[in-house]
């Protein structure tokens, strides 16, 4: 067996690349690093005030607090979890709503005007998901008081854009086959919506649905703090009340709540597909 | 016996400044007829096929389905000529999550309402007719399985079945075998001869594979590049006049 | 339509010995029983909230007059304000930092947390999964008030609270992205005899460098909006002035200041975008 000599010039283009890869990769960490560090610098060490927090100990002991469970809250947290469950539910189905004009003017090829609707719509959806459910939330308690319909408004608003922009991406990726197949046997055009077009995109929507309803109950789980009602409402109080048991408590159901979501989640998608 | 259907100086063109797809095409198809339209890909046979039921107007033309001007038919009337001329695709043209036989009753639509076919309220007899179908296209044992369950030869059965349900009067066959393997290709293309003759309906086939076209077929058409090379009894093909249809794919 | 002597089509099928129903039991039932079980909740969610369905009628004329009334014109002089754009870059430095902290965990974390990969199916799978989901489920802003009853108020805070948010949610992603690695070059791996911080640095790890980076970006973005709340509960940044604004119902400084934070959110959507578009292509 001979061992063959490399070609020389193969060689030496190959390491020469290789080296401008490795410089470059260097700059770009060097760059990540100072960064980290300014940052870290003006963000930590100079806006912290250490005294205050104390030794290492002091701030586990601060956190120790809320190693404690308060069991007797779990009954009063079955209502408010309940609230959050269904401000979550409400505010997904209408924000399923709102997405039938949004997604009917975001898909491409269904928009009735795509110079104006089309960009419109992809703003919208943009917009409804860019905006943190706290500043929604904020603006719905202005606009229509305290209380759950805030809430929901909030959730629908958030979710809107994501639901909108899944929908809008499943009617582009729509099939024609069976649109022909339908219009050839005779059937009018609501025939062929019906049975060509809402097979291929209900199940899709349904599992994007569902998905941003698990989502909704994280969601929904804090705008109490705002003044939307559900579990962050109980969350404000045991914080206010210095009940660091009772905030427990009260991430514990989070936990239960959003455990639940995703169980039910899971089984109805797997029912629709 | 006056033809079924004439087809007269057939010219399509999909855009103002697109190439002619068909440049002027007639041809008559017989009430016992199993026409067989031949030629290489993209000689225009599926735009062909597809102006007789109108899912592509043609641009200048005639086509007299039994006497009524297929092209001056308005919307509804259309419906109404579509739901009597079925169409069996090359990829089946199922609705993949529907059951076979909603499948297969999705055939009736053009006879049944907007309400009905919303709630998918079919009639007894149209169920009926159904399984019979499915029994006689040999599907019985997968009635209530989804569509996109099934192999491809099932699937074209089920497609074959669907378009019986609409009571045609003529077949449309776009490519039956091109998505099967050989065997089964065979079978399909029996089946669909068995049934138009079961159904007295005439059968207008594109089709790509020749032998098949000159085993099943009692008539040809050699399609090449929107013009038509070749007219006649299956007899009459032969070697050179194959040659010549498929000149352009040999090049 | 179509009549004539050869066209009354006579279809000499037997009739069907079949039966077919379209309701099946007991499937069918329970479809049914789902469906209106689902409906019944959510009515009941209705009555249960006090959702007063009278006053959507005419809302979004009343939230068009509010808007126009009471939060325009933007008080856009107050977001000019130095002290202001010194939080704005503050928030992003949170964003960063806490994005970075979060997706260092969270690799480890994914790594333990994939069932095909996880080098302890036993112990480090449950305990992997149990955190990344916990700390996902946890809303940031939670994790941004226990981080302040603990540490006081400030950044630091918020940075922690960005980090269990990222931590989360860039564990589930990279979680979904290692379950679906090509398992080849990891059998590869272990038949060397490598250890399993090996198979994943060489089996793994090339794998999903590149979606990986994807998602990096996609997380950077997400805690930047984020970011922009957190100091709404002291964890310094932006959301900081909100609050303050919003309690003194200032509300047009409350609306310059949501318009900068869809502007900066817009903004970083799109850079994001762009640098994903960017990453996918150099692959």
């Amino acid at each position: 067996m001979t061992v063959h000599a490399a070609n020389p010039e193969l060689v030496e283009r190959i390491s020469a690349a290789r080296a401008r890869k490795k410089t470059s990769r260097t700059l770009l960490a060097i760059v990540v690093l100072v960064l980290v560090a300014i940052s870290v610098e003006t963000t930590i060490v100079a806006d912290t005030d250490w005294e205050r927090m104390g030794s290492l100990g002091d701030v586990l002991q601060n956190a120790a607090k809320f190693f404690a469970v308060d069991w007797s809250l779990f009954p009063n947290l079955i209502g408010p979890a309940l609230e959050t469950i269904m401000v979550a539910t409400l505010g997904t189905l209408l924000g399923v709503i709102v997405c039938v004009p949004a997604t009917w003017f975001g898909a491409l090829n269904i928009t009735p005007f795509k110079p104006v609707t089309y960009p419109v719509a992809r703003l919208m959806m943009t917009l409804s998901r860019s905006i943190h459910e706290i500043v929604w939330a904020l603006f719905f308690v202005a606009a229509v008081g305290l209380g759950a319909l805030a809430g929901v408004l909030a959730i629908a608003m958030r979710s809107v854009g994501f639901i909108a922009k899944m929908s809008a991406e499943a009617i582009e990726d729509l099939d024609p086959k069976p649109v022909e197949a339908i219009r050839a046997v005779g059937g009018s055009e609501f025939q062929v919506f019906i049975y060509a077009i809402l097979p291929q995109v209900l199940p899709v929507i349904i599992g994007v649905v569902i998905f941003e309803w698990e989502i909704n109950i994280r969601r929904s789980s804090i705008l109490g703090l705002v003044g939307a009602g559900g579990l962050g409402l109980v969350f404000f109080r045991q914080m206010n009340t210095f009940n660091y048991a009772g905030v427990t408590s009260v991430i514990v159901a989070i936990l239960i709540l959003i455990l639940f979501g995703e169980i039910v989640s899971h089984f109805t998608r797997k029912a629709v597909t | 016996m006056p033809p079924i259907l004439q087809v007269k100086d057939l010219k399509v063109r999909y855009s103002l400044t697109g190439p002619e797809i068909l440049k002027g095409i007639s041809f008559d198809v017989g009430a016992e007829d199993f026409l067989a339209i031949i030629g290489p890909s993209g000689a225009g046979k599926s735009t062909l096929i597809r102006c007789i039921n109108r899912l592509v107007m043609p641009t200048s033309g005639e086509i007299l389905l039994n006497g009524t001007d297929v092209l001056k038919l308005r919307p509804r009337a259309l419906r109404k000529l579509r739901r009597n001329i079925g169409m069996i695709f090359q990829e089946f043209n199922l609705i993949n999550r529907m059951s076979v036989i909603d499948n297969v009753l999705s055939g009736r639509l053009g006879y049944v309402g907007n309400f009905r076919g919303l709630f998918r309220l079919f009639s007894k007899e149209d169920i009926a007719r159904a399984l019979s179908m499915l029994e006689r296209v040999g599907l019985s044992d997968h009635v209530d399985k989804r569509a996109d369950e099934l192999s491809g030869g099932q699937r074209q059965r089920v497609g074959i079945a669907r378009a019986l349900m609409q009571d045609p009067r003529l077949l449309l066959v776009d490519e039956p075998t091109s998505s099967l393997d050989p065997k089964i290709s065979r079978e399909v293309m029996g089946l669909i001869r068995d049934i138009a003759n079961e159904f007295n309906v005439p059968v207008l086939c594109n089709i790509h594979d020749v032998g098949l076209a000159m085993e099943f077929c009692n008539k040809i058409i050699g399609l090449q590049d929107g013009i038509k090379m070749f007219d006649g009894p299956t007899g009459k093909m032969n070697e050179r006049r194959l040659n010549e249809i498929y000149a352009m794919e040999v090049l | 339509m179509l009549t004539g002597p050869m066209l009354t089509a006579s279809p000499r099928i037997p009739a069907s010995t079949m039966e077919w129903r379209r309701f099946k039991y007991p499937q069918s039932l329970y479809r049914y029983f789902g469906l209106l079980a689902a409906l019944t909740f959510i009515c009941y969610s209705v009555v249960y909230l006090n959702i007063p369905l009278e006053r959507f009628i005419g809302l979004f004329g009343r939230v068009g007059d509010l808007l126009a009334n009471r939060y325009f014109p933007p008080d856009m002089d107050y977001i000019a304000d130095p002290d202001y754009l010194a939080s704005v870059l503050d928030t992003i430095k949170m964003g960063y930092l806490g994005a970075l902290f979060g997706m260092l965990l969270a690799i480890p974390l994914a790594w333990f947390g994939s069932w095909n990969v996880s080098p302890s199916r036993r112990f480090l799978y449950p305990v992997a999964r149990f955190l990344t989901m916990s700390t996902r489920a946890v809303h940031e802003t939670i994790w941004a008030i226990l981080f302040v009853t603990v540490l006081g108020y400030g950044m630091l805070a918020g940075v922690l609270a960005l980090t269990m948010f990222c931590i989360g949610f860039a564990g589930k992603l990279f979680a979904v992205e290692i379950e679906a690695i090509n398992m080849g070059p990891v059998e590869a791996m272990r038949a060397t005899g490598a250890n399993e911080l090996q198979v994943f640095a060489y089996g793994v790890f090339p794998q999903v460098r590149v979606a990986f980076t994807g998602i990096g970006i996609y997380t950077w973005d997400v805690a930047f909006r984020a970011a922009t709340v957190v100091g709404f509960f002291g964890a310094g940044g932006m959301g900081w002035y909100l609050k303050r604004n919003v309690l003194e119902i200032e509300t047009h400084r409350v609306a310059a200041i949501m318009v900068s934070i869809i502007a900066l959110v817009l903004v970083s959507e799109g850079v994001s975008a762009w640098a994903r578009v960017r990453v996918a292509k150099a692959k």
